[in-house]
């Protein structure tokens, strides 16, 4: 028998954020800025050219995807690294904690990783008796507070800066202070020890390049550069889709990523990474692990929504998506949120816990037209839907409105005297809409137009 | 793009970025600069490996061999890129790269031929035995995690001067 | 000339007046627009909801009543025109047979404004009109359809008109077919917002090219009792006629 998971109850959660009217006014805040300057930033550059190459780049990876990283980890080992493979969640936990415990470690600084979010590895880490130690200023708030992001690019987006001033107080004893430059300064001072005595970082990484075997990560406040050289051990986690052909390929990814992410020409650090110190090296972790985590996507790329593993998690079709503009980050109960998070949560986490998140689309296509490589997000949140119908996890009641419509839409001629289509649409609309709203719409017209114009 | 229109754009892209340039032809003018830029107390970390970092005149009672010790880095950078304005720092030759990180103020001296014109030009030469570690920096630490305000220096430098150095 | 009339089952049922002004309009310009007996629903609310076969019924007959002979076909709304121009092909993607059909179905199929601008060449109606309009820009209308300027040009041509630019004119209403029954409380949010925009334009009327999002949109102006009209750009356009 298989194990009935609950589903994801997004309807619930949105209803409770649509009232929250600080979250709503941060989110509609950091939406508009993102926007705007993504779009000034992408005025800069051959914008169309250049999703085009983008997408042919990670298509052509994701054709290949094995045998680029066969490439990648002769290349990376070739260069020292220690590179493992896990799975699913719980191997990547593992591994993670056994090199760990191996040199053991009691402490380690973080770099903001969202496949770590995804594998639970903070949970873990913490409950074996690791101290981990976000440093992303965003992921601090955020582990600080016990919650978890909500937003891909920024992680706590839904906090004000008066939130963040208590939080610091409570948990820091510091200042109530509501300057978002005191703030940044007090986490710096704490965070700046925390970086000097680690004896492990762990980080994500934007890309790997197979040709070289090198990691790549893009960070603006400087915590990805001490996380990746100032401690002895440094272990990158990253999905295996990451992979980019080579170096020459990651100017096209530079252009693209920072614009489409924060609406940066660059990031302010960009940093690549070719295995361990090596002999007269004095920059580098004296050992580097690199661990894929597979979690399904092997069998994702070999299917149907293989495009959905292009993404380069730049955040954009979050910051261009209404419904997420209204809701944030937390009520899809899912690692990724957005059009992106709710195709991904499906893929990774099932249909039958996260379906209900496809209710979380207009498909409205705004995502589809700011994605930096093409993935075709409305296209692949439809077939979504589509297998929703297939596998049954649609409301019954849903199901018979659609039905009915179904049969009535095809028999038009038999209904030509007069109301006919409000025989088609009215059922529908009385199993679809909830009473209160279906009260207020308007009623069909006395006499229908096809009954007018006869 | 000419050598000229090169390195006008990139100390107007590294300027953008809410860095502070000069540019320098030869190398008289270093020492000079430098010593407006450290000002009187600072504690400088200076890696001496390339000739133009052997020859500027310190302070020597204030350098450090120690860089998290450091308030100003003063070094050479491997190479410029015109079209973001981007400082790079690799590990080759021995160098800390972290040494320019840690530090509050950076000052990275640049030797005008070291400047490319774009993101292409420089990573299309590393094949596949790129250095252990290359960073760009383009501009000083920031972040916007708080409500997304703008603030500069987080666990990077909160300062970086810039000074282009025409031999 | 002469073209098949695809009024929605919206139109038909909830709004007839703008089938009827559909009607005024085309004879302007010298269209004798009739309207094929027995038409129905394009299928869309099917289609999105992901109900693959409902949605081929639905696209099945509609084929059967505007493929029956080859003039174009001319509806009031974007997302049906898309619905038939982009989404049947792939409805049918494993029937050669329909799928041709619908491919030349679809390739005759325009959105009001797109027809009137592209085809009617009305670029400068002269059209009458008063007050301040501002226009909503529904989603497959922009992004699938990709007819941007044409309700633009259309309403700026009219005459006594001022025509105000809604911020956020392209963002959706959230109205989304089945989203509004599904998801009331995120619908009504972004609908309340749009209302925002609309009021910050100080126009008296808004109008667009779904009656699917006018009503939405109309919801809201009855909930929050704001003063506005709300009403399709056919009626807009057929009030101006000389
Ligand atoms: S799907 Fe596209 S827009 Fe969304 S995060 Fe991924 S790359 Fe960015």
């Amino acid at each position: 028998m298989t194990p009935t998971v609950a589903p994801i109850d997004f309807r619930s959660n949105a209803a409770a954020a649509v009232q929250d009217s600080l979250l709503r006014a941060a989110l509609r805040n950091a939406t508009d800025t993102f926007a705007a300057k993504r779009a000034q930033a992408a005025a800069c550059v051959p914008l169309e050219e250049l999703r085009e190459a983008a997408s042919g780049i990670r298509s052509e990876v994701l054709g290949n995807l094995s045998s680029y990283l066969d490439r990648f980890i002769e290349r990376a080992s070739r260069a020292g690294a220690q590179v493992h493979r896990a799975a699913d969640s719980a191997a990547a936990r593992e591994t993670i904690f056994s090199i760990l415990k191996q040199h053991r470690v009691d402490k380690v600084v973080k770099a903001k990783s969202m496949v770590s979010e995804e594998i639970h590895l903070n949970d873990y880490l913490i409950a074996n008796g690791i101290r981990v130690v976000e440093t992303d200023l965003g992921e601090y708030i955020i582990q600080l507070a016990s919650e978890q992001p909500s937003h891909i690019i920024v992680p706590a987006i839904h906090k004000d800066r008066r939130q963040v001033g208590r939080l610091f107080a409570e948990k820091l004893s510091c200042e109530y202070s509501e300057d978002p430059a005191q703030l940044t300064k007090v986490a710096q001072q704490t965070l700046r020890r925390e970086f000097l005595s680690a004896a492990a970082g762990i980080s994500g990484a934007n890309f790997a390049v197979a040709e070289s075997g090198s990691v790549v990560l893009f960070t603006n406040e400087g915590n990805g550069r001490m996380c990746t050289t100032l401690p002895r051990l440094h272990i990158v986690v990253l999905s295996i889709e990451k992979i980019i052909p080579s170096l020459a390929d990651l100017p096209t990814f530079i252009r693209l990523l920072p614009r489409s992410a924060t609406g940066q020409a660059i990031t302010s650090y960009l940093s690549v990474i070719t295995g361990p110190r090596k002999l007269g090296d004095r920059t580098g972790a004296e050992e580097l692990h690199i661990v894929f985590v597979d979690n399904g996507r092997s069998s994702i790329v070999a299917g149907e929504y293989r495009d959905m593993l292009k993404c380069i998690r730049c955040g954009a079709c979050l910051n261009a998506c209404p419904v997420y503009r209204t809701v944030g980050g937390h009520v899809y109960g899912a690692t990724y949120p957005g059009p992106m998070g709710i195709i991904l949560s499906v893929l990774l986490e099932g249909m039958a816990k996260a379906h209900p998140l496809l209710d979380a689309t207009t498909l409205c296509g705004a995502c589809g037209e700011v994605c930096p490589v093409k993935v075709p997000l409305p296209d692949l949140l439809r077939r979504l839907r589509e297998r929703r119908v297939e596998e049954g996890f649609t409301p019954a009641i849903e199901r018979a409105g659609i039905a009915a419509f179904g049969r009535a839409a095809s028999l038009g001629g038999l209904f030509t005297l007069g109301r006919s289509m409000a025989r088609v649409l009215w059922p529908l609309m009385e199993k679809l809409i909830d009473p209160q709203t279906l009260g207020r719409l308007p009623k069909p017209a006395e006499r229908s137009f096809q009954r007018r114009v006869r | 793009m000419t050598r000229d229109e090169t390195i006008d754009r990139f100390l107007e892209n590294v300027a953008a970025v809410a860095a502070e340039t000069a540019r320098v032809r030869g190398r008289a003018g270093v020492d000079r600069m430098i010593a407006d830029l450290i000002g009187g107390d600072s504690v400088v970390y200076c890696p001496r490996l390339t000739e133009l970092e052997r020859s500027i005149a310190l302070p020597e009672d204030r350098v450090t061999d120690d860089y998290t010790s450091a308030s100003v880095c003063v070094e050479e950078v491997f190479a410029g890129i015109a079209e973001t304005g981007s400082l790079v720092s690799t590990s080759a030759g021995g160098r800390a790269v972290q040494g320019g990180l840690v530090p509050q103020h950076h000052i990275a001296l640049i030797a005008t031929d070291r400047i490319v014109e774009t993101l292409d030009h420089f990573f299309s030469q590393w094949g596949d035995g790129p250095p252990t570690n290359i960073t760009l920096e383009t501009g000083p630490s920031r972040t916007a995690d708080i409500e997304l305000t703008l603030t500069i220096g987080v666990h990077g430098p909160g300062r970086l001067s810039v000074i282009a150095v025409e031999e | 000339m002469r073209v098949q009339l695809f009024a929605t089952c919206l139109v038909d049922t909830f709004y007839p007046q703008t089938g009827e002004a559909m009607v005024k309009l085309l004879r302007h310009f010298g269209v004798d627009a009739r309207t094929p007996r027995g038409q129905t629903c394009c299928g869309k609310p099917a289609d999105s909801g992901g109900y693959v076969r409902e949605s081929r019924e639905a696209a099945r007959h509609f084929l059967s009543v505007f493929g029956a002979n080859g003039d174009p076909i001319v509806t009031p709304s974007g997302s049906c025109a898309s619905m038939v121009k982009n989404h049947y092909p792939h409805l049918f993607k494993n029937d050669p047979g329909l799928r041709q059909k619908a491919e030349d179905v679809g390739s005759r199929i325009f959105e009001l404004t797109q027809f009137l601008v592209h085809v009617c060449k009305a670029h400068e109606t002269g059209f009458k009109g008063k007050g301040r309009i501002t226009y909503h820009a529904s989603c497959q209308l922009i992004r699938e359809l990709l007819v941007r300027e044409e309700p633009v040009m259309l309403l700026r041509s009219m005459q006594g008109v001022e025509f105000v630019p809604m911020p956020d004119a392209e963002r959706c209403c959230g109205f989304g077919g089945i989203f509004m029954g599904k998801q009331p409380e995120i619908s009504m949010a972004m609908a309340d917002e749009k209302l925002d925009s609309i009021l910050r334009t100080g126009a008296d009327t808004v109008t667009g090219c779904d009656h699917g999002c006018l009503m939405n949109i109309a919801d809201a102006v009855k909930r929050r009792g704001a003063d506005v009209r709300v009403t399709h750009i056919a009626a807009v356009l057929a009030e101006g006629l000389p």
